[in-house]
């Protein structure tokens, strides 16, 4: 989709224009896990959309117009409706949408989902099925991934050495055809870090 | 727990959607060893319906009542205005934590200037809103579900003793006298001298601070 790849925006830009029709805008980080979050979700449900990337060491005056709080992912659609929080921009593109509904209908799986999501470390240990919706893929495992790809490219990988199914579960996420199509660079994400640890400016354009 | 903020929400929705239900107060300070099996770590509220379904953490108690029951609904049917309230709530997730920070201040005798000063704060965040808005209540010009969700903590700010943080912010005040007119706020009003009585007897570590007030 366009934009994934562009230079991020830094103070001192142009704000960008309104969303054209038919598409929705999302400011996002190549790097940033929340907004990874957010991408997931539109690719899993096919929702046309472009990406305008923010440097988040250097923000643009006029993304806290997007966002009061300056954080990415923040929605941008054709009617200059905002919505921010990862979690919210998730759940609102799943009821705008048609398509493959990523949350359950049932009133008291979603409440499920949502419960896990609050406490999925406390359930991991207790749970019987592969995913963390049940047996199949859904929203709170996308929520979720963004933190354990991470953790392989890190390699903080012992922390999942004790919970083999977590392992399990990571190797599941790999076949999905929304998560392996955004599959995080290694050497790009350890990059990245290097140059944000150091405060750099240019650390969210890394690879461009 | 009758003077639990959070359960304070859920049964505000109950009311406000007209849910038969019952209540079961917890001893808070003295859990029943079974109430692990509701709830992981003891927290209260807990929904559990006639199919041992278990709901817990209040705002997704309260989204599954109005999922799951008919009637009135409290969130809008807008998916972006649907947003529009879980966007609100965020900004309101430091209120509970300061609310309760003053509250153990003043009863231990501590000073508290800067804990008021920052509530004092996140109300003008909240005055802000209303402002722009130009709408009585959170979600507009009728009452919803952002509003309940809100109010138990600004029912709590008289008997807490720090009514004065609402000084600056006459929207909010507004808000607050309208939430009073609500039927449902008004219907679970819980009474001052009730509430003190509990807050006393809650200070001084009493396991019977939780019944205060009960004849039986």
């Amino acid at each position: 989709m366009s934009g994934a790849s562009a230079r991020s925006l830094a103070k001192g830009s142009a704000p960008p224009g309104p969303v054209p029709e038919g598409l929705i805008r999302v400011y996002s980080m190549r790097f940033c896990p929340f907004a990874q979050r957010t991408l997931l979700v539109l690719k899993a449900k096919g929702i046309r959309h472009e990406i305008i990337n923010i440097n988040l060491k250097n923000k643009p005056e006029w993304f806290f117009k997007k966002n009061p709080f300056g954080l990415v992912p923040v929605l941008e659609n054709s009617q200059g409706q905002l919505i921010y929080e990862s979690a919210i921009t998730c759940e609102y593109l799943d009821e705008a949408y048609p398509g493959k509904k990523l949350l359950p209908d049932d009133p008291y799986e979603k409440a499920c989902q949502k419960m896990v999501f609050e406490l999925f470390s406390k359930v991991l240990t207790n749970k019987k099925t592969t995913f963390f919706g049940g047996s199949s893929l859904s929203m709170t495992d996308y929520l979720i991934w963004p933190w354990f790809e991470r953790l392989e490219i890190l390699e903080l990988n012992d922390c999942v050495d004790h919970t083999p199914k977590l392992k399990l579960w990571m190797a599941a996420m790999r076949q999905d055809p929304a998560v392996s199509a955004l599959l995080t660079d290694p050497k790009a994400l350890r990059g990245f870090f290097n140059l944000y640890l150091q405060n750099s400016p240019e650390a969210c354009d890394y690879g461009l | 727990m009758r003077f639990c903020p959070y359960a304070h929400r859920t049964r505000l929705v109950l009311r406000a959607k007209g849910i038969r239900h019952e209540v079961i107060n917890i001893n808070l300070r003295n859990k029943p060893e079974w109430y692990y099996t509701k709830h992981p770590f003891g927290q209260i509220p807990v929904l559990e319906n006639s199919k041992c379904q278990l709901i817990y953490e209040s705002v997704i108690a309260c989204e599954y009542l109005d999922d799951a029951y008919p009637g009135r609904k409290l969130y809008p049917y807008d998916p972006y205005e649907r947003a529009r309230q879980k966007m609100l709530l965020e900004l309101f997730y430091k209120v509970p934590h300061l609310t309760k920070e003053c509250l153990v201040a003043l009863r231990c005798g501590r000073e508290c200037a800067d804990l008021k000063l920052a509530l004092r704060q996140e109300f003008c965040n909240l005055e802000e809103i209303l402002g722009y808005q130009n709408t009585i209540f959170f979600g507009g010009d009728c009452i919803s579900m952002i509003d309940y969700l809100f109010w138990p903590w600004f029912e709590r700010l008289d008997v807490y003793g720090i009514a004065d943080c609402l000084n600056h912010t006459p929207a909010l005040r507004l808000w607050t006298a309208a939430m009073k007119q609500d039927p449902t706020v008004c219907a679970l009003l819980i009474d001052k001298n009730i509430f003190l009585g509990f807050l006393n007897l809650y200070f001084q570590n009493n396991p019977d601070a939780f019944d205060y007030g009960l004849t039986c």
